[in-house]
Parts: structure tokens; C-alpha cells; sequence
């Protein structure tokens, strides 16, 4: 834990915060509101007194209430990681200012979090998806998506991939026999 | 298999081989989604596609590369991923925190260790538990040992997709030595499930310490007689330097990190930069070079090597008796929190971000591959480059492709 990077947080981001900088072990925890993040973020990247040139982490986060980002950074002036989590996305369209202006490296971790969370990054010029195929559907980590053993409840329900290799569970068996021809 | 927009006529004789095998149409067959995707898909005067994967012998793993090409110069490349996703975040969610440690071990199939690691770091954090400093000795030799064995790899694979044939058979003698050593600690030669939150699956046994100590007798030797054959190759050298640079700024927006970031002159290691476990009691060096290009990220392995062999002698004198798992309970329920656990692998930088909320399943676990984010920057080492040194770069980079796609 690092207090004198807390005092250094509470003074520079006054009015940005939502809520009190959190600490534990190693770790340094602060919320902004989607609309912040971009200069919160260019004032961390650029300002002497924090100079986080890594991005080590862009992920999203369901709540099951709300949407969340969450940036991990790190720099030479603390002892502890930074974790910025952009808190209160509304789960019907979470809308959050893109990374990529500073770190280019972010679109593809901002394009699985689209992928995985349908969180829109505005400013992302790829944002497409990149682990399912094009024509799904769901967001498969959002929390009312639920797994195959009860996929009935899940939006996914009924949704199936573009290469899908083998016929559905419920077809007529003569059609899921393989042959050296393909099903 | 494969869905085709394209009609194909009765007598074309290649409907036979595109129903046995597929055949992937570069062009997706549906409009451009994003203004980056309409701009790759328009070809320019004289230029053309040609797909390369998804079972392509030089991916490392199921990917697909979309090459623009002019001529034989790649302009623009587009790299499609997918192929390997198994939904690995979910599955986490869903399974309970003793089981996590074996779901991710085939994420990262060549240093499964590494990916273990942050996991059970993460879980220590939201648990407030203290390891046994016997655990932590005992991670960090079979950590420094698998690097080794992945950085071995790495030196075969690279020259293997430079056209040299000879490296990856010797590579291939030390990296067997090594698997089966820690096959003989953990149980499994490259699934390890070995590291538990809290501490160890199982002591250092007679078996392993044996195989160690004969190797470690001629390991250096043997490393630097494998290294020669490729540092002083004239058609090696010549063809890896300047390959695929990368300055200090682009890698550090382009979020790249462990040896790649190194070898462009930032001496960003989290043993030293974040230290965790007892790297901070030992000692040894972060090797740095200032090329960035593909002949750079080689020497650096082969320094890092040096490196861990040292961390492995001073691991074997000061290793201390003791427990090797503290008192944990059959049934983990954290208090609800969130932590961060980051090691530094063979590749990069690991890292997990944990949420618990008090039950036996972490709420949400984000798992993060430095091969996934070094994958993105290939987009920009390569055009401009022959076709034949897209592969060469990419490999230069290695990727494990178990991570990227998750």
C-alpha cells in the first residue's frame, strides 16, 4: 500500500472520484464515471507526477446491475498497481470512451470486451467482434447468459455458429452418423 | 464444414476438396462491420488476398492471417482469432476455486506454470494468505525451469520458421530433459496443475532432484552449444536483424510486454518491477537490448536463460525445510473483494483480475495472455515485409495460441 499515492489520487481527481480511493495489499482502487475516463486517463498517462505508461489491462465487468471497465496500470512512481474502474454503465447500452488515442494496443482487449460484454467503446475503429463469429448474437459473459446445461433461460438460446461441424443434439441420429464426406 | 456464399457447379472438381477440407474465402461474405474492416477488405491497384491458417503448420496453433498482398509484399494483414475459444472466463465463473488452477494449465501449453500463478497469487490476495516460504521456493524453481523449457522451444520454433531445420531437434533434447524432470515433480509433463492457492500440489522428491542436478552439472554448456549453432549462422543473423522493429514508444503503447518490451531497451520485469514471491531475495539480472527487432528478442531469450539458470543454483542452496501448503479449507469462500495476481512469464506479463462475492465461485475472473496482445501488434510489424518473414516475426513474438483465443 502506497498512502502518499492515495493523497496524490484524492488531490488531483477532487469531484472526479465516485467514492473513497480504495487500498489493499498491493493495489490501489479508484471509480470514475464513464464520461471521465478519457481525461482521467490522459492526466495518469501524461502528468509527472503519476507517468503510467503501461496498460496492463483492459477488461469488462458485468455486475449483474451495471456495466464496468476495468484498467489496470502501472508505473515507475508507485509501489502499487492502479486499478480504474469505470463504474455505472447502463447494462442496456454501455457506452465508454475508447483507449486506443494512447494506447493503440487496446483495441483488441477492447474488442473482446465488446465481444464478451457488448460494451461499445466509442472512438475503437475496429471494434468488431473477434472470438465469436459475426452472425452470433449474445454476449456470452454477460451474467443472464447462461451455460449450454441450461441455455433455454440464455438469450444465446437457439443462436448457433456459422462453422458449426456436427448436426444439433435433438436432429435424427441418421443425419449426426459422420462419414469421411463430413456430417 | 464451411459455409460459401459462392455456388459452385456440379463438375467443378473442386467441390470435392472443399467439402473434405474447407476452403476459407478471404473475404468475409458479409458487409464490412467497422470502417478498419471496409478499409482492409478494398483492394488497391495490383494488390490481392491470400489466406493463410487456420491449420497453417507455421500459426503455432489454429490462426487464421487475411495477407493483403502486392506482389510479394504484405501491405496489410488481418489476423482472425476464434478458432481455439473455449469460453475458458465462463467456465471459471462456474467452477469452484480448487478446480480453476486445472481450466487454465491448457491455456498456456508450452509454460503452463505461469498461467497457474497469477491465479493462485490472486486467490492468496483475496484470502489474506500467508505461502510457506518452502511453497514459494519451490514455484520459483519449477517457474525458472519452465521458462527455460518454453524459451528452448522458442529458440528451435523461430529458426525452424527462418528455414533452419537442425535447432528445433536440439532444442527439443533440452526441453524433454526438462518436461520430464517436471513431470517427475508434478506428475504431467506439460499439464502440470501443480500450484494450489495457498502453496504446492506435492514436495521436491528424489527423482526430481537427481534429473536437476545432472542437468544443471552440463545445462550451461549444453545451452550455449545450442545457441551457437544459431548466434554465429550468417544466414540466421543476417536475415533476423532489423526484422520486425519495434521501437521503445510503439511498445509501450502498443501494450507489449516481457521480452519483447525488453528487447527494445525497457528493463520492465514484474520479478523486479512489481516483486512478488521471493524474487526480491534473489539475485539476478534483467537482461535488456535496445534493436527491438526480431534478431534482439532472440538474444534476449538466450540471455534470459543465463539468468534463470542462476535463479535455479541460488533457489537449490537457499531452499528452507518446511511445509509446503499452508492450512487452507476444502471449500475456498473469500470475503468479497477484488484482487490482482501479475507474473512474469516466458512471454510476458500474466495477470488475472479476480472478483469474489463470498461464494465458492469467483464472480468474475479476467484472465489476460500477453500472446493475445502481442498478436496485435503483428498488424503493424509486418507490412511492408515478404510473406515469408510474416511467419518469422510473428514467431519472434511468440504467441501460444491456447491463451490468445481462451
Amino acid at each position: 500500500m502506497d498512502p502518499a499515492f492515495k493523497r496524490r489520487l484524492e488531490t488531483r481527481f477532487r469531484g472526479v472520484l465516485l467514492g473513497p480511493v480504495h487500498q489493499r495489499h498491493d493495489e490501489t482502487e479508484i471509480r470514475v464515471g464513464p464520461g471521465d475516463v478519457s481525461a482521467v486517463m490522459r492526466a495518469l498517462h501524461d502528468e509527472p507526477t503519476f507517468r503510467f505508461e503501461f496498460l496492463s489491462d483492459v477488461c469488462g465487468v458485468d455486475t449483474g446491475v451495471v456495466m464496468q471497465v476495468v484498467y489496470h496500470l502501472w508505473s515507475e512512481t508507485t509501489a502499487d498497481w492502479l486499478r480504474v474502474i469505470a463504474d455505472g454503465l447502463s447494462r442496456d447500452d454501455p457506452r465508454v470512451p475508447s483507449l486506443t488515442p494512447l494506447w493503440p494496443g487496446a483495441e483488441w482487449m477492447e474488442r473482446e470486451a465488446y465481444d464478451m460484454f457488448g460494451i461499445t467503446f466509442e472512438g475503437n475503429r475496429d471494434l468488431r467482434r473477434i472470438y465469436m463469429p459475426p452472425d452470433y448474437m449474445a454476449f456470452p459473459l454477460r451474467k443472464d447468459f447462461y451455460l449450454p446445461d441450461d441455455a433455454a433461460r440464455s438469450p444465446g438460446a437457439g443462436v448457433r455458429h456459422v462453422e458449426q461441424s456436427h448436426a444439433p443434439v435433438n436432429a435424427d441420429p441418421s443425419v449426426t452418423v459422420r462419414t469421411a464426406r463430413g456430417a | 464444414m464451411v459455409t460459401h456464399s459462392r455456388q459452385p457447379s456440379a463438375d467443378d472438381p473442386r467441390v470435392l476438396l472443399d467439402q473434405e477440407i474447407g476452403v476459407f474465402e478471404p473475404v468475409p461474405p458479409y458487409p464490412p462491420r467497422t470502417e478498419r474492416e471496409a478499409e482492409f477488405y478494398t483492394l488497391g491497384d495490383g494488390e490481392m488476398f491470400v489466406n493463410m491458417g487456420p491449420q497453417h503448420p507455421s500459426t503455432h496453433g489454429v490462426l487464421r492471417i487475411v495477407l493483403k498482398l502486392n506482389g510479394e509484399q504484405v501491405v496489410d494483414l488481418d489476423p482472425v482469432l476464434g478458432y481455439l475459444h473455449r469460453g475458458v472466463e465462463k467456465i471459471c465463473e462456474n467452477s469452484d476455486y480448487h478446480h480453476i488452477v486445472n481450466q487454465l494449465d491448457p491455456l498456456e501449453y508450452i509454460s503452463s506454470l505461469f498461467m497457474e500463478w497469477p491465479y493462485v497469487q490472486a486467490a492468496e490476495k483475496l484470502l489474506d494468505l500467508e505461502v510457506p516460504r518452502r511453497a514459494e521456493y519451490i514455484r520459483v524453481l519449477s517457474g525458472e525451469l519452465n521458462r527455460i523449457a518454453s524459451h528452448a522451444l522458442f529458440m528451435g520454433w523461430f529458426a525452424l520458421d527462418l528455414g533452419g531445420l537442425t535447432p528445433i531437434l536440439w532444442s527439443f533434447i533440452e526441453r524433454d530433459e526438462i518436461v520430464e524432470m517436471l513431470g517427475a515433480l508434478t506428475g504431467a509433463r506439460m499439464l502440470f496443475n501443480y500450484f494450489r492457492i495457498g502453496g504446492v500440489n506435492g514436495d521436491l522428491n528424489h527423482e526430481f532432484m537427481s534429473r536437476l542436478g545432472s542437468w544443471m552439472s552440463r545445462a550451461a554448456t549444453q545451452i550455449e552449444a545450442n545457441t551457437k549453432l544459431l548466434n554465429e549462422n550468417e544466414i540466421f543473423v543476417r536475415r533476423a536483424r532489423g526484422l520486425g522493429r519495434m521501437d521503445r514508444e510503439m511498445a509501450l503503447r502498443m501494450c507489449v510486454t516481457g521480452p519483447n518490451l525488453r528487447a527494445t531497451g525497457v528493463p520492465f520485469d514484474v520479478r523486479r518491477a512489481h516483486p512478488y514471491s521471493i524474487y526480491p531475495e534473489l539475485d539476478f539480472d534483467v537482461p535488456t537490448r535496445t534493436e527491438g527487432d526480431s534478431l534482439a528478442r532472440y538474444l534476449l531469450r538466450v540471455d534470459e536463460v543465463k539468468q534463470s539458470l542462476r535463479i535455479i543454483d541460488q533457489c537449490l542452496h537457499q531452499m528452507p525445510d518446511g511445509p509446503i501448503m499452508a492450512r487452507i479449507p476444502r471449500l475456498i469462500r473469500p470475503r468479497p473483494g477484488r484482487a490482482y495476481g501479475a507474473v512474469e512469464s516466458p512471454r510476458g506479463q500474466y495477470t488475472m483480475y479476480m472478483i469474489s462475492d463470498g461464494t465458492d465461485q469467483p464472480f468474475r475472473l479476467r484472465i489476460h495472455d500477453p500472446s493475445f496482445v502481442h498478436l496485435g501488434s503483428v498488424g503493424r510489424l509486418v507490412p511492408g515485409n515478404l510473406v515469408a518473414d510474416t511467419m518469422a516475426i510473428m514467431a519472434s513474438l511468440d504467441p501460444v495460441m491456447g491463451g490468445v483465443d481462451k
